[in-house]
């Protein structure tokens, strides 16, 4: 951590704690951004914002825009024809967009119009979108603690990391959580939304527990996907060609006879092992 | 996962193709895509530290006497969107 000026540390200091304090609820995405936004970290985590940015996490909205449209118009409008209103555009954005959980009732509905607008072509509505993410804030802050009622609720304007190494731009604390692979469970995971109605976007953790654990596993997600060649936070996963690579491992035996007695019709044996060596099913996200 | 094979001849013969993925299902049974339709799965994917093997025989006519295997796998990560993770290249004669 390089030594601030007091100047820049309050700068840095105001806008980082800002970024947790203002739980009122906020109407335009340029609000949310100034609140919770990323801006701020990369001031001094270069390295890591930028690897970030790499990430899909920092694409989480507009990557997934097809699938969240057809929840608005086929699932809420058509076939339960309930409101896409917060309650329900929160079962996407609960993982792709945590950080509307602080926003206004009348921006997540315009938020749900924006998804449908830039699903079908809306640049300005897509470059809007693009805005909302998991970022730093909410790994880091908003969801950071694994346990809360054994351990609290995030505390405004900390912080969470692996050493809860202190510096003088904002609090921090150190947290066991972001080491378990049951932090990213909480995404990559069967989602329980509030009403119990499950959302089966992806199941990965499962597969980890159930499977690769249960086999003996000792790896963690942040293993493979973060600390593996010094990954850090651009978190390789399916879109890597090399991971994808390194996951499945292929061998290919091939045998030549001359079958069907009297016949002898020219046969090749072919023989495919696919061995999957990562912490989960493939495919899966 | 396709196999094909490539005979001396120069013909390009398709032999099989395997698919590993997970198949969404709702209440009824049906396959569904959408995440808030689906309710359990059927699991056709690759499993953790699991070896799969897959055999195919693939029958050529009389006059082939040599033959090249290739078997390509491809990740589909979303539509439009696919790589190739391995692409094998075996040379089988019928002749010993």
């Amino acid at each position: 951590m390089k030594t601030l000026p007091v100047v820049k540390v309050f700068f840095l200091f105001m806008l980082m704690t800002a970024a947790v304090a203002s739980a009122a609820e906020i109407d335009t995405i340029e609000q949310l951004t100034q609140a919770y936004g990323d801006g701020a970290c990369g001031t001094c985590h270069e390295k890591i914002h930028g690897e970030w940015t790499k990430s899909m996490h920092s694409r989480s909205v507009v990557h997934s825009l097809g699938g969240m449209r057809n929840f608005i118009v086929f699932g809420l409008e058509r076939d339960w024809k309930k409101p896409v209103d917060k309650e329900n555009l929160m079962r996407c954005m609960h993982c792709h967009a945590p950080l509307l959980e602080y926003a206004s009732e009348s921006l997540v509905r315009k938020i749900g119009g924006m998804i449908v607008s830039a699903s079908g072509g809306d640049e300005a509505a897509k470059k809007e979108l693009a805005r909302l993410n998991v970022n730093c804030i909410v790994c880091h802050n908003t969801v950071a603690v694994v346990e809360k009622n054994l351990r609290g609720l995030p505390k405004k304007g900390v912080y969470y990391g692996t050493s809860g190494s202190p510096t003088q731009a904002h609090g921090t604390e150190k947290t066991p959580a972001l080491s378990s692979p049951s932090f990213c469970g909480r995404c990559h995971w069967l989602y329980t939304p509030p009403d119990g109605d499950t959302l089966y976007c992806n199941t990965l953790y499962g597969s980890y527990q159930d499977s690769y654990r249960a086999g003996g596993g000792p790896a963690t997600c942040q293993d493979c996907h973060m600390r593996k060649k010094g990954a850090g936070h651009s978190f390789p996963g399916a879109y890597n060609e090399e991971m994808v690579r390194e996951g499945i491992q292929m061998e290919v035996r091939v045998d030549g006879a001359r079958m069907r007695p009297g016949k002898a019709v020219p046969t090749a044996v072919i023989a495919i092992g696919l061995i999957n060596k990562a912490g989960h099913r493939i495919p899966d996200g | 996962m396709d196999v094909t094979a490539r005979t001396d001849d120069g013909r390009t013969i398709a032999i099989g193709s395997r698919e590993y993925r997970e198949v969404g299902l709702d209440l009824e049974g049906n396959e569904r895509l959408g995440a808030w339709q689906i309710k359990e799965i059927l699991d056709l994917s690759l499993q953790p530290g699991k070896k799969k093997e897959e055999v195919f025989l693939a029958e050529f006519p009389p006059e082939v006497k040599t033959a090249e295997i290739g078997v390509r796998l491809k990740y589909i990560v979303s539509e439009g969107h696919e790589h190739e993770v391995h692409n094998v290249l075996k040379r089988v004669s019928f002749s010993r």
